[in-house]
């Protein structure tokens, strides 16, 4: 049986950061989704099994590892890429706690290179 | 000596007494070894709103508020049995209160002596508040905090700049990323130019990543140094900080101190910042106005080798329009604000490994929380 294809879903709150993840990675070939706040993500119902998440930490309401908690409770395992503006140690340190596999700082030149690696050692 | 002349010889030591302490222009309480007070000079009298007649037969603890009152006998008590010297001869900065329940920083001296083979303790009390502040360990934790504080205030800048321009620069070279991509499978004559101005363009938004990140290393020299410090002591000097010039908006200043939440794993200065910050807008916020002024620090020992210390005050409350975005630089409702007090606790806060959060409670004012790691009880020998 081929596998179900992999869709990155994408959540953070500046549209042209959202956006333009959006066009680099569809040039890459991956399929995106885009969710503006954590709240879009939470009210999804159809979330893919196979995939990726790419999560900016940095957001209003619920950060991003607030976000992720309440994924994992949900039983979501997808794997996580967390994106922020700042990467420090304290971050890094609560992301892994919390079983997130990649701590990515902004400028982010190669997004597509880290998610192809999150996928190939996928489960 | 005969009786009288013993009895004259005492009037006049007495008279002598009475004469200091009505000109002593520092405020002297002497106590016995009880604790008990035994007479206090006019200064004295007027610092703490008591008349002699009514503070003198009752406990010393009675100018000081917890946890300093609960503990006072205890001191003189290991004192005594001791002769370890804490304060006597040494003088520090501690908190007094006055007999309207508000409390002040002051310097306290103590003295012992002796007569036969009781003792008596005087101390002499300057208050901070009151007078221009010399005090040298007043200055240098001043200086200190606020150069860091300073300090502390660009690092924040930097990195909120660092943050909003890493925004627009992500979107840049990712659209040049994808245009790249793009471009691989076009073909004209004008194409390979293309290729080239896009390719440079993206190198050109990398470097400006670089340079974003070389101003935040530079403004993050000051690297935090985590020590295993006493919260109590912590509270101490950064109330003594912050509470000068809270006596004149009459605001009441209570401490509850958990002593199972003693020992922290913290930069000092850091954690005075934060303490400093969250009191200091408490005071802002009662200045403003309100029948009741209470300002209240609390400690308590969590589990996971967490402790909780919270800031509670009774003012006003959270203005709605700053209370989503509270802990973000540059959120102010005050003419002279800058909106990074909050912002900077939040960064010390989680740098340490803790969380900050903020509760309105029903009946009015606002409770800021903030946890920090306890640290295992092998402290190495520090000063008494
Ligand atoms: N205890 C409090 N009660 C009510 N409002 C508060 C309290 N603490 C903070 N605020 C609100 O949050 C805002 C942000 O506080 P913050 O300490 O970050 O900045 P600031 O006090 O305005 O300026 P700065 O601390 O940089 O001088 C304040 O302007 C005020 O509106
Ligand atoms: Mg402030």
């Amino acid at each position: 049986m081929s596998k179900a294809p992999d869709v990155i879903l994408l959540v953070d709150d500046d549209a042209a950061v959202r956006n333009a993840l959006k066009f680099s990675l569809e040039m890459e070939g991956f399929s995106v989704r885009l969710y503006p706040t954590p709240e879009d993500l939470l009210a999804e119902h159809d979330l893919p099994t196979a995939g990726c998440l790419v999560i900016d930490y940095r957001m209003p309401e619920i950060d991003g590892l607030e976000l992720v908690e309440r994924l994992r409770r949900r039983g979501v395992t997808l794997p996580v890429l967390l994106i922020s503006g700042r990467v420090t140690r304290s971050l890094r340190d609560r992301a892994f706690g919390l079983g997130i596999t990649d701590v990515l700082e902004k400028p982010l030149s190669d997004l597509a290179g880290s998610i192809r690696r999150v996928l190939d050692d996928g489960p | 000596m005969s009786e009288t002349s013993i009895a004259l010889a005492l009037e006049a030591a007495e008279a002598r007494l009475r004469s200091i302490l009505q000109t002593v222009p520092d405020a002297m309480v002497i106590i016995d070894e009880q604790g008990r007070i035994e007479s206090l000079s006019t200064t004295a009298e007027r610092l703490f709103g008591y008349e002699a007649d009514e503070a003198c037969g009752r406990n010393v603890s009675l100018l000081m508020p917890s946890p300093y009152r609960e503990q006072h006998d205890a001191y003189i008590g290991r004192y005594l049995e001791t002769g370890e010297r804490r304060i006597i001869g040494i003088g520090r900065i501690v908190v007094g209160q006055r007999k309207d329940g508000t409390t002040f920083p002051m310097h306290l001296t103590v003295g012992e002596l002796r007569t036969g083979d009781r003792h008596h303790f005087t101390g002499f009390i300057r208050d901070l508040t009151d007078q221009q502040i010399t005090e040298d360990r007043l200055k240098e934790l001043q200086s200190e905090v606020t150069h860091m504080s300073r300090f502390t205030a660009l690092g924040e800048m930097a990195s909120t700049l660092a943050h909003e321009i890493n925004q627009p620069l992500t979107a840049i070279s990712n659209y040049l990323k994808g245009s790249r991509r793009l471009l691989e499978r076009m073909e004209g004559e004008n194409v390979e130019m293309l290729r080239d101005a896009v390719a440079k363009a993206a190198d050109q938004a990398l470097r400006a990543g670089q340079i974003i990140r070389r101003l935040r290393e530079f403004v993050a020299r000051g690297e935090s140094e985590r020590r295993i410090e006493s919260l109590p002591k912590l509270i101490e000097d950064a109330s003594t900080l912050a509470l000068v010039g809270a006596r004149e908006h009459g605001i009441l200043v209570t401490f509850r101190l958990d002593p199972a939440a003693d020992l922290v794993l913290a930069d000092r200065i850091q954690i005075q910042q934060v303490l400093v910050n969250l009191m200091r807008n408490a005071i802002e916020v009662m200045s403003e106005g309100g029948a009741v002024r209470r300002l209240d620090i609390a400690t308590s020992a969590g589990p996971d080798e967490q402790v909780e210390v919270t800031v509670a005050d009774t003012g006003a409350g959270l203005a709605p329009e700053v209370a989503k975005q509270l802990f973000q630089p540059f959120v102010t409702t005050k003419r002279k604000g800058m909106g990074l007090g909050l912002s900077i606790c939040r960064t010390i806060v989680e740098a340490h490994g803790g969380k900050i959060w903020v509760d309105s409670p029903p009946g009015g004012g606002t409770i800021f929380h903030f946890t920090l790691r306890a640290a295992a009880d092998d402290r190495e020998t520090d000063d008494a």
